[in-house]
């Protein structure tokens, strides 16, 4: 945009095309003559497009309007008011709350989630048949119910649940911890659950990242003297940058849009401390405020853009080192 | 250049698209004629109803499907609506999906927000009225004057469920005669080593009713009907002190010590075993006993009085397996064949479904079954000189039990619960047109 280079042209043929080979690769592309389209009439793109009108981009802009309006479940007409639902939401300290609780929760989720994702990654990086069974095992979760996870862990994490009984056991005394009942480290203990069932995809997309690095840059490190943690640190980690774009972006814009597994589990409690966005939303929604709840719904969406393209434009600037 | 036009004539076009659709799809109801009630064994052969149930009143109906199918040839299919059912419905109907009839809340705030007047058949005129009890005819199930809900069961009452034993061992021979007493027998039974309240701020939803029956005497003298022309608030020192009441109970002590995480199952469990000695709840948290002790063993432990601060009334709360409404679907003839099943529901068909369903009678000619546990007949004789509960006659149902759930886990205070409330009351107030929002 500055400077008037334009960083998704460039960033495109980067991630396309392999490091190093871009230029001999790069000319032959533009050389070919821009009379393409010829070859596909434009209205081939009608089928396509009804669809995604239909279901994104009519829905979408229904979101924008609603939110302007006082819908709801207590009469058939709707009107225009204006900037009234944003006003009464934001002079509510309800919204910024479940805000803020949903910027810790996608945090807490990207941190956790990468974390297990690439310790994995590295833990099962050898391709044994013991390690290809143990992926297929930490991927199970992820095709998973995520209500059906929330609930198998909030009778694992009740005061007289499993969990509990498997310490006791350990310990030999009795053991009543409400890891769900505490209103400063519930948001943590969901947040693990949430890292818990999607930490599969980011060992895969690790694993993926992993492969492509090239054997003789490793064996370089090697003859100069690194030892593991050296080769991960300044060269493994530096060159997953593309894995660690696609994880870090999805799980923290994805978390945002969290609900299931923290329903399931605390219904946003306790004391209102796990209360996402998405619930707030749910809830108002169930209380025939439609307005408001889309209004709600409207923010999260402006918030999880505002979030995402600076971090995805930073993640992306990290992998200028490629 | 050509290009960028016909694309923004393409955004403009889907935008005008979609401002002429922003308008509500259930618009359009429309004014029927004055209901005309078929006789009960009129044929319906071909015609099928839909009722819609939640996963605790689906099984209500079996008796009265199974009788009405066989009388009339109609077919009925009651389709189950997953919890939370009462946000499934709104959202259904919301965008224009409605059965025939369906299980509802009959409080003026949930016909509210079903949008009565437009989506619901009235039900005035209807031909068991004369047979219901004079006392139960009209405490619930209309709306500024127009009834749309039939009473098919006995509204819940909150109240006070207790432990016969426990009381017994502790001594104690005379049940508390108002809210004083109550409370000095608290402290007594904790003084004498019991634990003599349970609460269950875990599940949360159990927790608004230690307000609600503190508010019995002020409901009488229409405190409601203030708050719904705000008049008067949750801030103000009437409910704020109820809140304050509860908060200064629980700090001192009269309550179960796992107060923040036990769930309603706990809670029966609790008072079954004797754990504790009393419990302020409604009905379904006996039908949660029943399900877990014997009909002998009930009567001989369990036992029920209603509290309020000047005695002993009841606060009655109806909830959606109490009750059924009928939709305007559109259909003439099946809007009769709904308004007819309601009319066989609670006419021919009544004797037959309070006794498959062995529960108390609203009808004086009907009698109620003697397998009937005599703390449910004990709620049931509260009934007729019971009060109104926040549900069933203020216009919005906020959700104080949440927030007064988060006092227990001790995010709020009670001021911020009353604000929290009252906040929300006036959103819904005024998103429903009220006057004074």
């Amino acid at each position: 945009m500055k400077g008037g280079t334009n960083p998704v042209s460039t960033t495109t043929t980067r991630a396309i095309v392999a490091p190093g080979a871009a230029p001999s690769l790069a000319s032959p592309i533009s050389a070919r003559p821009r009379g393409r389209r010829q070859d596909h009439p434009l209205w081939f793109l009608l089928p396509a497009l009804a669809v995604l009108v239909v279901f994104f981009f009519v829905p979408t802009l229904f979101n924008f309007i609603y939110a302007f309006t006082d819908w709801s479940s207590f009469k058939s007409g709707i009107s225009f008011v204006g900037f009234d639902n944003f006003v009464a939401l934001f002079a509510n300290g309800t919204l910024l709350n479940s805000l803020r609780v949903t910027l810790v929760y996608a945090v807490l989720v990207a941190i956790f989630q990468n974390v297990f994702g690439l310790a994995l990654a590295l833990l099962l990086e050898k391709d044994t048949p013991l390690n290809r069974a143990a992926r297929v095992a930490f991927f199970v979760p992820v095709i998973m119910s995520a209500l059906a996870v929330g609930y198998i862990f909030q009778a694992l994490l009740k005061p007289e649940g499993a969990l509990n009984d498997i310490l006791g056991f350990i310990t030999g005394t009795d053991i009543s911890i409400a890891w769900l009942g505490d209103t400063t480290w519930t948001i943590v203990v969901v947040a693990l659950v949430h890292a818990w069932k999607w930490m599969g995809l980011s060992m895969l997309i690790y694993l993926a990242g992993l492969k492509t690095i090239n054997p003789d840059v490793l064996e370089a490190s090697r003859l100069d003297g690194a030892g593991w943690w050296q080769t991960l640190v300044y060269i493994r980690i530096p060159l997953l940058a593309p894995a660690i774009t696609f994880n870090v972006a999805t799980a923290l814009l994805g978390s945002m849009n969290g609900f299931d597994i923290v329903q399931a589990t605390t219904e946003g409690g306790p004391g209102g401390t796990t209360e996402l966005l998405n619930i707030f939303i749910f809830r108002t929604f169930g209380q025939g405020l439609f307005a408001q709840a889309t209004t709600m719904s409207l923010v999260l969406f402006l918030m999880v853009m505002i979030l995402a393209f600076p971090v995805i434009r930073f993640l992306r600037k990290r992998e200028d080192v490629l | 250049m050509k290009k960028t036009l016909i694309g923004f004539a393409a955004v403009a076009a889907a935008a005008a698209l979609v401002l002429s659709g922003c308008s509500d799809p259930t618009a359009g109801g429309g004014d029927s004629a004055p209901a005309d009630w078929p006789a009960q064994d009129t044929k319906l052969d071909g015609v099928s109803l839909t009722i819609w149930a939640a996963q605790n009143s689906n099984t209500v109906p079996e008796s009265v499907v199974a009788g009405f199918e066989e009388l009339t040839g109609a077919s009925i299919d009651v389709v189950t609506i997953p919890d939370p059912y009462e946000q499934g419905i709104q959202t259904k109907v919301a965008t224009g999906d409605k059965p025939d009839l369906a299980f509802w809340q009959p409080t003026a705030s949930q016909l509210t927000a079903l949008n009565a007047t437009t989506n619901l058949q009235p039900l005035d005129d209807a031909p068991w009225l004369d047979a219901t009890a004079a006392d139960l005819r009209d405490i619930t199930g209309i709306l500024d004057d127009t009834r749309y809900a039939a009473l098919i069961t006995t509204p819940a009452v909150e109240g006070v469920y207790y432990n016969k034993k426990v009381l017994a061992d502790a001594g104690v021979t005379d049940l508390p005669t108002d809210w004083d007493s109550f409370v000095q027998l608290g402290r007594d039974l904790k003084a004498a080593g019991v634990t003599p309240f349970y609460e269950m701020a875990g599940d949360r939803w159990a927790t608004q009713w230690w307000v609600q029956v503190q508010l019995a005497d002020a409901a009488a003298d229409g405190l409601w009907d203030r708050v719904n022309a705000n008049e008067e608030k949750f801030t103000d020192p009437t409910i704020l002190g109820t809140i304050e009441t509860y908060k200064g109970l629980i700090d001192e002590g009269l309550f179960n010590e796992d107060i923040k995480t036990a769930t309603f199952e706990d809670q029966g469990d609790a008072l079954l075993a004797g754990d504790a000695a009393m419990v302020v709840q409604v009905n379904s948290f006996f039908n949660q006993l029943q399900s877990k002790a014997s009909a002998e063993e009930l009567d001989e432990t369990i036992g029920f009085f209603p509290i309020s601060p000047s005695g002993n009334v009841g606060t009655f709360i109806p909830d959606q397996s109490n009750a059924l409404v009928a939709f305007k679907t559109g259909d003439a003839a099946k809007e009769a064949a709904a308004r007819q099943l309601l009319s066989y529901w609670l006419g021919d068909g009544y004797a037959d479904f309070v006794e498959t369903r062995e529960t108390v009678s609203l009808q004086d000619d009907v009698a109620t079954p003697d397998t009937v546990p005599s703390a449910l007949l004990a709620v049931s004789d509260s009934l007729g000189s019971s009060v109104g509960s926040m549900q069933a006659l203020a216009i919005a149902n906020p959700d104080l039990y949440i927030f007064l759930a988060d006092m227990i886990q001790g995010t709020k205070t009670p001021e911020e619960v009353a604000q929290a409330t009252q906040d929300q009351f006036a959103q819904l107030a005024k998103a429903q047109g009220a006057e004074g929002f």
